[in-house]
C-alpha cells in the first residue's frame, strides 16, 4: 500500500469529519458574517450622510444657497437647501431632523447639538465667499478681476510612508498579510495539536499505526487540516472581495498576483513547519487537556518569531536584520511575504529562503516523526521531550560496536582492539562524499548569507548552522533506517 | 507450514527486558492461544508484529521472510487498549480503516455492511460510535480488525469484559475465521476457554517463551496424569500404590497424581478393596495445570 494513498486517506478523513462538525460550520458562518459586516457596515455609515439638508432664514444673499451647493459638491456632499419664514419655523425643522443646520441672516449657524465640522466648513466657506463678493461689488471691483484674485492655489498632498519608495498601501498590505499568516498558523497548528492528542487519548492511534507508518499519519493530518484551513481562508477572502466590490466604497489593496502567489506559498511553508512541531508535541500529552501546555514552547517561538520579523521588516525592510529574518526558516514565513509585498526582496531571496525552509521542514519531519513514534503509544503522565526522543533509540547490537567515534585519546587496549580502533578512526577522518557535499553546500549558503547581509559573522553562523543541522538529520535518518 | 514466526525477538525498555529471545510460530487455519501472567510481555510481542515497537534483536517473519509494510497492511489487530474515533460514524469509520489496508472503497463498504449485518449492528451504521453501548463498541472494534480481510489476526485479550454469551459468540467467530485459512493469535487469561478453543498455545513468562506447541501434544507429553475418584465407603489405602501421590483427599473424594504408565487396573482394585467406586477420571493435566507449572518453573 503506498504511502501517498494512505496520507491522502488520512487527509480526506480530516477534511470530511471536521467540515461535518457543527463547531466548524458555525465557525465559518460567524467568520463570514464578521468579515462581511466589517466591510459593509462602515461603507453604509460612510454612504449614508453624503447628502445634507441646510435651512436658511432671515436675510439671505441670493447667491448663498447656490454657493453652499457648489462648495458641497467640491467635497462630494450633496446639499439640499430649504427656506423658512422665521427663526421659529427653522428651529422647528432643525428639531424635527428635517435640516442638519439652520443659517440665520447669513451669519449665525444653529445646530441641534454638536456642529458637524465638515458641514460647518462648507457653509462658512460659502458665507465668506458670498460676503467677499458682495463687499467687492460694493467697492466697485470688477467681478472678473475678483475671480482672478480669488483663484485657488493648488495644494498637493503626499503620503510619505515609513520607507522611501513605497506607498503606505503596500505597507498596510504587507502587515495585514503577515498578520493573517500568523493567525492562520496559530489556528490550524493548534487543530493539529489537539487532533494528535485526541487520537492518542482515544487510543485509536494504535489501530491506525498498525496499518501505516507514523509519518504517513502525521503528514496526512497536517495536509488535511492545512487544506481545510486554506479553503476556509479562501472562502473568507472571496466573501470579503465580493462584499467590497458590492458596496463599491472600500479600496481593494493593490496586491499583484505574484505577491499573492508568494503569500500562498509562505502560508503552506510556515504552516507545514509549525504544524509538524505542534503534531510532535501533541503526541507527548496523554490527555487533550494537557496538549496546549505541552505545546507552549512552539507557541512561544511562534509569537517571538512573528514579532522579531514584524519589528525588523516594519522598521526597515532593506536592513541586514530584515534580510536575515526573511532567510532564517523560523522567522521567514512572517518576514519574507512582507518584504516581497514591499518590493524589498530581490528575485532570488525568496527562492533561497524557500529552499532553506523546505530543508528545515524535511529535518523537522524526521525529528517530529521520531518524537511522535516514541511518545504516541505511551500512556500515563505527560512525557518529556527527551523521554520520547530516547524511547525510540535502541542500544541493542549497535552498542556493542567499538566506541571509536567518541574516543579522542588513545587508551591502553589489547593490540587487536587498538588496531581495529585505528582503522575505524582513519575511516572517520577521511571525509565521505556526503560530508564533502554537505560542507560545500554549507559554505555556499554561508557565503550567500554573508554577501546578502554584508556581515561575515552572520555568514559563518548560517554555514555552521546548516552543516550541524544536516549532519544531525542524516545521523538520525541513517540510524533509523539501519535497524528497521 | 508456519506463517507467523518469531525468531529470537528481543526488546528492552531501559533496564527492563520485555522480550528476551522469543522464538515461536503460529500456523494458518488454527487458533493459537498466547498466555502468560500480567507483565510477561504479551502486549509487547503483539505490538512488535505491527512494528509498533522497534526490536533490539531478532526478526518477525511472515512466510519465512521479514514482515514488510505491505504485508502488515493485510494483518488485522485488536489492541488491548480499545479505541476508535468516538465521534465518527460507525460505518464511515470502518470503511476508512478498511481503505487504509489498501482495499477499495466499494469493496470495503460491502465487507463492512456484511460484518455489521452479521454482528447485528446494521441499524447502527450511521450512528456515532460513542452513541453505542460498551458491548456494541467492542463488536465494532472486532470488525475494525477484520475489515481489511486479514491473513493474520492478532487480538490482545479479545474476551476481556465480555459476558458468557458474547464470549461464546466471539469464540465461534474466531474459530470460523481460522477455519477460513487465517492465522489467529490471541492472548487471554481464561485458560479453560483457551483449552476448549485453541489447537496451539504459547506461554510467555518474563519475556521468555517457556512452553509452545500443539496443545494436545503438550498435554500428552507431560509424564503425570491427574486422577479423580469418587467412592462410597471407607477411604482406600493409597500407600499400597507406589507411583501415586495424593493431591487432596476428603471423605468420599480424592485427587491424585499418577505416572503416565500407572497400572489402572491395580489402582481400581485397590479402591474396590474397601469401597465402591462412584466415578473415576484419569486424564492428562489441564492447560491450567500446564500453565501453572510452566510459569512457576
Amino acid at each position: 500500500m503506498n504511502g501517498m494513498r494512505q496520507g491522502w486517506l488520512v487527509a480526506r478523513r480530516e477534511i470530511l469529519e471536521r467540515s461535518r462538525s457543527k463547531a466548524f460550520r458555525s465557525g465559518i458562518v460567524i467568520m463570514l458574517v464578521v468579515v462581511i459586516a466589517a466591510i459593509v457596515v462602515p461603507a453604509m455609515i460612510k454612504a449614508g450622510p453624503v447628502s445634507r439638508d441646510v435651512g436658511f432664514t432671515g436675510t439671505t444673499p441670493a447667491t448663498l444657497a447656490d454657493t453652499v451647493i457648489d462648495q458641497g459638491k467640491a467635497v462630494d456632499v450633496t446639499v439640499r437647501p430649504h427656506y423658512y419664514g422665521g427663526v421659529a419655523a427653522g428651529e422647528k425643522a432643525l428639531r424635527g431632523h428635517d435640516v442638519a443646520v439652520l443659517v440665520v441672516d447669513a451669519h449665525r449657524l444653529t445646530w441641534l447639538g454638536k456642529p458637524d465640522e465638515r458641514l460647518r466648513a462648507i457653509v462658512t466657506g460659502a458665507i465668506q465667499l458670498v460676503t467677499v463678493q458682495q463687499r467687492a461689488a460694493a467697492a466697485g471691483i470688477d467681478p472678473g478681476q475678483l475671480h482672478a484674485v480669488m483663484a485657488p492655489v493648488p495644494v498637493e498632498s503626499k503620503e510619505l510612508g515609513l520607507v522611501a519608495g513605497r506607498s503606505p498601501d503596500n505597507e498596510a498590505a504587507a502587515t495585514v498579510m503577515s498578520m493573517l499568516l500568523f493567525m492562520a498558523i496559530i489556528l490550524y497548528g493548534n487543530l493539529v495539536l489537539t487532533g494528535v492528542a485526541e487520537e492518542k487519548s482515544s487510543r485509536v492511534v494504535e489501530v491506525l499505526l498498525a496499518r501505516m507508518p507514523a509519518r504517513n499519519l502525521l503528514a496526512g493530518k497536517v495536509a488535511g487540516i492545512g487544506l481545510l484551513g486554506f479553503g476556509q481562508f479562501a472562502v473568507t477572502a472571496l466573501a470579503a472581495l465580493v462584499a467590497a466590490l458590492a458596496v463599491d466604497s472600500v479600496d481593494i489593496p493593490a496586491v499583484s498576483g505574484g505577491v499573492l502567489a508568494w503569500v500562498v506559498a509562505w502560508f503552506v511553508l510556515g504552516y507545514a513547519m509549525y504544524a509538524m512541531a505542534y503534531g510532535a508535541l501533541g503526541s507527548l500529552a496523554s490527555r487533550t487537556e494537557d496538549a496546549s501546555s505541552v505545546a507552549g514552547p512552539v507557541s512561544y517561538v511562534l509569537v517571538a518569531a512573528y514579532w522579531a520579523a514584524y519589528m525588523a521588516v516594519a522598521s526597515n525592510p532593506d536592513s541586514a536584520g530584515s534580510k536575515l529574518v526573511s532567510l532564517f526558516p523560523v522567522t521567514a514565513p512572517f518576514a519574507m511575504p512582507g518584504r516581497i509585498a514591499l518590493g524589498a526582496a530581490a528575485w532570488w531571496e525568496p527562492v533561497i529562503a524557500t529552499a532553506l525552509t523546505v530543508a528545515a521542514i524535511a529535518g523537522l519531519a524526521v525529528l517530529a516523526g521520531r518524537v511522535y513514534t516514541g511518545a504516541i503509544l505511551h500512556t500515563g503522565p505527560t512525557l518529556k521531550l527527551r523521554e520520547a526522543w530516547s524511547a525510540t533509540t535502541r542500544p541493542g547490537p549497535r552498542a556493542a560496536e567499538p566506541p571509536a567515534r567518541r574516543t579522542g585519546t588513545p587508551m591502553r587496549t589489547p593490540r587487536a582492539l587498538t588496531a581495529k580502533m585505528t582503522t575505524t578512526a582513519k575511516a572517520n577522518l577521511a571525509m565521505s562524499p556526503r560530508t564533502t557535499a554537505e560542507v560545500i553546500v554549507g559554505a555556499g549558503i554561508g557565503a550567500a548569507v554573508g554577501l546578502v547581509t554584508g556581515e561575515v559573522f552572520l555568514g559563518l553562523l548560517a554555514a555552521s548552522a546548516f552543516i550541524a543541522g544536516i549532519t544531525l538529520i542524516v545521523k538520525t535518518w541513517t540510524s533509523h533506517g539501519k535497524s528497521t | 507450514m508456519w506463517m507467523l514466526g518469531f525468531d529470537g525477538v528481543t526488546k528492552r525498555f531501559g533496564s527492563l527486558t520485555a522480550l528476551d529471545g522469543c522464538t515461536f510460530a503460529a500456523r494458518p487455519g488454527r487458533l493459537t492461544g498466547f498466555l502468560g501472567p500480567n507483565g510477561a510481555g504479551k502486549t509487547t510481542a503483539m505490538r512488535a508484529v505491527f512494528g509498533l515497537v522497534e526490536l533490539d534483536a531478532g526478526t518477525i517473519r511472515w512466510r519465512g521472510m521479514p514482515v514488510s509494510a505491505a504485508e502488515r497492511a493485510r494483518f488485522g489487530y485488536m489492541p488491548e487498549e480499545r479505541g476508535l474515533y468516538p465521534r465518527m460514524r460507525v460505518r464511515d469509520q470502518l470503511v476508512y480503516l478498511g481503505q487504509l489496508c489498501g482495499r477499495g472503497a466499494k469493496d470495503t463498504g460491502r465487507s463492512v455492511d456484511g460484518w455489521l449485518e452479521r454482528l447485528g449492528l446494521a441499524d447502527r451504521a450511521a450512528d456515532r460510535l460513542d452513541a453505542l453501548s460498551h458491548g456494541n463498541q467492542q463488536r465494532v472494534q472486532l470488525i475494525a480488525a477484520l475489515v481489511g480481510d486479514p491473513v493474520l489476526l492478532v487480538l490482545d485479550e479479545p474476551f476481556a469484559g465480555l459476558d458468557p454469551i458474547a464470549m461464546d459468540a466471539m469464540g465461534a467467530l474466531l474459530s470460523e475465521v481460522a477455519a477460513g485459512g487465517v492465522t489467529v493469535l490471541f492472548s487471554s487469561h481464561q485458560l479453560d476457554l483457551v483449552q476448549d478453543l485453541c489447537q496451539d498455545v504459547v506461554i510467555i513468562e518474563h519475556g521468555r517463551i517457556v512452553l509452545a506447541g500443539e496443545l494436545a501434544e503438550l498435554r500428552a507429553k507431560v509424564p503425570q496424569r491427574s486422577v479423580e475418584i469418587r467412592y462410597r465407603g471407607p477411604a482406600p489405602d493409597w500407600s499400597q500404590l507406589p507411583s501415586v501421590t495424593v493431591v487432596a483427599a476428603t471423605d468420599g473424594q480424592a485427587r491424585l497424581r499418577a505416572g503416565r504408565d500407572t497400572d489402572l487396573a491395580a489402582m481400581l482394585a485397590t479402591v474396590q478393596d474397601r469401597a465402591d467406586i462412584v466415578s473415576f477420571a484419569y486424564q492428562p493435566p489441564t492447560l491450567s495445570e500446564l500453565f501453572r507449572e510452566a510459569v512457576a518453573a
